[in-house]
C-alpha cells in the first residue's frame, strides 16, 4: 500500500477530523486515524464513538488497503512541513513510512478493522438545507444550550423540522433561543436533539459556504454529508422540554435601543457586579435606561444612563449580566428590542432589523430577583 | 490591652467518673468495687472506670485486656447509654435554673456562663457549690467544678480537686495560673504537641510565654496563635447554647483482625448502613468524607475526600469510601474501622443567615 498526497491538504482535512477526537481515549484504538485506500481515493475518519466523521481526500495511488494511524504523532510531523508532496509506505513490519523532502519518518500503525465501524442509519429521513444557513443555525443558539448532566437533553441543541420550515432550539433553563427559517423546508415532520461537539465541529467547516448539506435521521442517529466530509453521530435520547410554553404571550413593556451601545454598557456596569451572581439591575422610566451593579461585599458600584424608545410601565429588573452579554454579542443587528411583563418574568430579546427573508430569532432570560 | 472585654464568670462541671458511677448507684453490689464500663471481651476497650478502678491504673480508652490484668478483680458492666442521657437531662435542668448559657461537652460535662445568672448571685464559686450540692440531692452522683475567666482555664481547674471537689482562679490569679500549669494540662496538647513542646524546651506555661507568637504560627500551624493567647489569660469562645454539630461518624472494632479489603468492605457497609440511619434522623448531609483506620498496632490512619456537594446516601457514602480504601494498600491487619461525615450542612445555615443580600437566578418551568 502506497499513496501520495500534498502535506498541507492532508493537514488541513485532519485538522477538521481530528477535533472529534478525545484527549484521553479509553479505547486505545480511537486515537488513530482510519486510513482507507480505494485507487485513488483515501477515506480517512475519525471517531469518539458518538460521533465519527470522515473525509475523502484524492490521492495518487494504485493499491488498496485499512490501516489506524495515530492521530497525534501524524498531525504534529504533518504541522511542521512546508507544502510539498508525501510519499506514505506501508511496510511489512507493521510501520507506514513517509518520506518528505527532508527525511524519512516511520509510524506504527494497526490494523483498519479494529477501528469502530460507523453506524448505518436505516430507513432514513432526510432534508438538505444550504451550508452556512445551518452554520448561523447552530452559531445562534448553541451557546444558550446547557452542561447539566441531570439534564442531557438540555445539553444539545433541538431540531424541529416540518413542512412550515425548520426551527433550533437551545436553553439551560435560565436562557433560550429559537431560530427558525420558514425559508427553508422539510419533506415531513421530524423532531431531534443534536449533541454539541459535532455541532461545534460543523459550525466552523460549514461557515461561509454556499453548498448543500445532506441531513439523514431516524429516530436514534443522524448523518450530515457535505462537500467530501461524512459525519454521523448519536442523538441524544430524551423528550425536549416544552419551550414554546415559557415564552410569555402578553408582554405590555416593551424597550428599544441600540444593540452595541446596550452591549458596551452591559460590559462596563458588569465589572462591577457580584462576582458569583454577576447581577446588574435595569430600571426603566420615560425613555431613559439605567443600568447599574453593586457589589456590596467590597462597596463596588457603578451605574449608566441610556437613552431608549420605551413603552409600558416604569420597572426595574435584574438579570444575569453574562446572560445578557452573551445574547446581545450573539446577535449582528443594530437595534434590539427587550419585551418584558414582570420582574420575575422572562425577558424577550429579539433584533429588530438584518434578518434574512424567513428569518427569525427569539432569545428569552429569565430574571435574577431583586432583593429590594 | 484587652481590658475591653468585661470579665466573664466561667463554670466548667465534670462529673466524676460518670458512667461508672450511674452503674454503682443503679446497682449497689458494684458500690466501692473496681467498676469498668465497657466490653469485657478481649477486644473490648474500656469507654469509663469507677474510681476504685483508677487506683489500679485502670483508664478510659484503655483496652479491656490489658485494664484486667492491671486490676484482676476489676468487674465489666455493659454501657447503657440511654440510662446516662436520662441523668445527664436531669443535670442539664439543674443548670438551666441558673443559666440558659449552657454547652454540653459530651453527656458528662458542660461550660455554663454565670456572668450574668437568673439567680443574681454575685459569686460563681457558690453558684458551683450550690449546682454540685443539686446535683448530689438530685442523683446521688458527684461533680467537679472549675471557676474562672474563659473556658480554657475553668476546664483546666474543674481536673484539680477532682473528684467532688471544685477550683476557682479568680482574675488576679490567672496569670500566675497559666505561667506554674505543667503544659501537659492545656487543654489542646496531647500526646504529639508535649512531645514536640518538650523538645524546644517548652515544660510549664512560663516557658510557652517566653516564645512569640510568629514562633508559635511557624511550629504549631494555626494551633500556635490559640496557645499563644491562652497562656496569656486570653481565650474569648463563647459558652454556645445550641452547639451545631460538626462532624457524624460510626465506627466498629473487629473480634478478629481483618487484612483483607474485601472482608473491610463489608463491614463497612454495615457501618454506612449507621452512618445513613443517623444521618437521616438528625436530617443532616456532608462534604467531607473520612475512613478511620486503626491497624492491629494501634497505630492510626485516617483518609478523607471533599466533595462540591452534600450528600447523605449510603450508597455514595460508600462508593468514596470505597475509593479511599482502595487508595492505598493498608499497611497492617485491621482492628478498627470508621467513616465519619464533616462539613455539615449545619455549618452553613451560619453564614446565610449573615449574608443579607439574596438574589436568586430564576428558572423556566419545564
Amino acid at each position: 500500500m502506497k499513496f501520495i498526497v500534498s502535506s498541507s491538504y492532508l493537514l488541513k482535512q485532519l485538522q477538521v477530523l481530528g477535533g472529534i477526537i478525545n484527549t484521553s481515549n479509553t479505547l486505545a484504538i480511537l486515537d488513530n486515524f482510519l486510513f482507507e485506500l480505494d485507487k485513488d481515493t483515501l477515506r480517512v475518519s475519525a471517531s469518539d464513538l458518538e460521533t465519527t466523521i470522515s473525509a475523502k481526500l484524492e490521492v495518487e495511488c494504485d493499491s488498496n488497503g485499512s490501516i489506524a494511524v495515530p492521530a497525534r504523532l501524524l498531525l504534529d510531523i504533518l504541522k511542521t512541513f512546508p507544502e510539498q508532496p508525501l510519499t506514505f509506505v506501508v511496510e511489512e513490519n507493521n510501520t507506514i513510512e513517509i518520506s518528505s523532502n527532508h527525511g524519512k519518518y516511520a509510524l506504527a500503525y494497526a490494523d483498519g478493522e479494529e477501528f469502530p465501524k460507523a453506524i448505518e442509519i436505516s430507513s432514513p429521513s432526510s432534508t438538505v438545507i444550504q451550508s452556512d444557513i445551518l452554520a448561523t443555525a447552530i452559531s445562534k443558539t448553541i451557546f444558550a444550550s446547557g452542561n447539566d448532566d441531570l439534564r442531557p437533553v438540555m445539553s444539545g441543541v433541538f431540531f424541529q423540522f416540518s413542512t412550515e420550515g425548520l426551527t433550533f432550539v437551545a436553553t439551560d433553563a435560565h436562557k433560550l433561543v429559537k431560530y427558525t427559517r420558514e425559508d427553508v423546508k422539510a419533506s415531513e415532520v421530524a423532531d431531534f436533539i443534536m449533541p454539541k461537539k459535532p455541532l461545534n465541529l460543523m459550525k466552523s467547516i460549514l461557515a461561509g459556504s454556499e453548498e448543500d448539506v445532506l441531513i439523514e435521521y431516524n429516530e436514534s442517529n443522524a448523518k450530515f454529508v457535505f462537500d467530501n466530509v461524512e459525519l454521523v453521530c448519536r442523538l441524544i435520547d430524551g423528550k425536549y422540554p416544552n419551550y414554546e410554553a415559557v415564552i410569555p404571550k402578553e408582554n405590555p413593556n416593551k424597550l428599544t435601543i441600540d444593540r452595541s451601545q446596550f452591549l458596551s454598557s452591559v460590559k462596563r456596569v458588569s465589572i462591577f457586579s457580584n462576582k458569583t451572581t454577576h447581577q446588574i439591575r435595569l430600571k426603566i422610566a420615560g425613555a431613559e435606561l439605567n443600568v447599574s451593579a453593586e457589589d456590596i461585599d467590597y462597596s463596588n458600584k457603578a451605574e449608566e444612563r441610556l437613552t431608549c424608545s420605551y413603552q409600558g410601565d416604569d420597572m426595574q429588573i435584574g438579570f444575569n449580566s453574562r446572560f445578557l452579554t452573551e445574547m446581545l454579542a450573539n446577535l449582528t443587528s443594530d437595534e434590539v428590542s427587550l419585551e418584558m411583563s414582570l420582574p420575575n418574568r422572562a425577558g424577550i430579546l429579539t433584533p429588530a432589523d438584518g434578518l434574512d427573508e424567513g428569518e427569525q430569532i427569539i432569545m428569552l432570560v429569565m430574571p435574577v430577583m431583586l432583593n429590594n | 490591652m484587652h481590658d475591653e472585654i468585661p470579665i466573664r464568670k466561667i463554670i466548667h462541671v465534670d462529673m466524676d467518673a460518670f458512667f461508672a458511677s450511674v452503674e454503682q448507684l443503679d446497682n449497689p453490689d458494684l458500690h466501692g468495687k473496681p467498676v469498668a464500663v465497657g466490653g469485657s471481651s478481649d477486644r473490648g476497650v474500656v469507654s469509663a472506670a469507677s474510681y476504685e478502678a483508677r487506683k489500679f491504673g485502670v483508664r478510659s480508652a484503655m483496652s479491656s485486656v490489658v485494664a484486667r490484668k492491671l486490676c484482676p478483680d476489676l468487674i465489666f458492666v455493659k454501657s447503657n447509654f440511654e440510662r446516662y442521657k436520662e441523668v445527664s437531662q436531669k443535670i442539664r435542668k439543674i443548670f438551666l435554673e441558673y443559666t440558659d448559657k449552657v454547652e454540653p461537652l459530651s453527656l458528662d460535662e458542660a461550660y455554663l456562663d454565670v456572668t450574668e445568672n437568673k439567680k443574681g448571685y454575685p459569686s460563681a464559686s457558690l453558684i458551683a457549690k450550690e449546682i454540685r450540692q443539686k446535683i448530689f440531692e438530685q442523683t446521688g452522683l458527684t461533680a467537679s467544678a472549675g471557676i474562672s475567666i474563659n473556658k480554657f482555664i475553668a476546664k483546666v481547674a474543674s481536673d484539680i480537686n477532682k473528684p467532688n471537689g471544685q477550683k476557682t482562679i479568680g482574675p488576679e490569679e490567672v496569670l500566675d495560673f497559666l505561667e506554674n500549669l505543667d503544659i501537659r494540662k492545656f487543654y489542646g496538647v496531647g500526646k504529639v504537641t508535649q512531645e514536640k513542646m518538650y523538645n524546644l524546651g517548652i515544660f510549664t506555661g512560663k516557658d510557652l510565654k517566653n516564645k512569640s507568637l510568629e514562633y508559635l504560627t511557624e511550629t504549631f500551624g494555626k494551633s500556635g496563635a490559640y496557645y499563644y493567647y491562652v497562656v496569656r489569660g486570653i481565650h474569648k469562645s463563647e459558652v454556645k447554647p445550641n452547639r451545631i454539630r460538626k462532624s457524624l461518624g460510626a465506627e466498629r472494632t473487629f473480634f478478629e483482625n481483618i487484612s483483607s479489603e474485601i472482608f473491610m468492605l463489608e463491614r463497612l457497609q454495615n457501618i454506612a448502613d449507621e452512618i445513613e440511619r443517623r444521618l437521616k434522623k438528625s436530617k443532616v448531609a456532608g462534604k467531607t468524607i473520612t475512613l478511620k483506620i486503626k491497624y492491629s498496632d494501634f497505630t492510626l490512619q485516617t483518609r478523607s475526600k471533599t466533595l462540591p456537594y452534600f450528600i447523605s446516601d449510603k450508597a455514595l457514602i460508600l462508593e468514596i469510601v470505597k475509593e479511599l480504601l482502595f487508595q492505598e494498600k493498608v499497611s497492617n491487619s485491621v482492628r478498627l474501622l470508621g467513616i465519619s461525615l464533616s462539613n455539615l450542612n449545619t455549618e452553613k445555615k451560619k453564614t446565610a443567615s449573615k449574608k443579607e443580600t439574596v438574589s436568586v437566578q430564576l428558572s423556566f418551568d419545564f
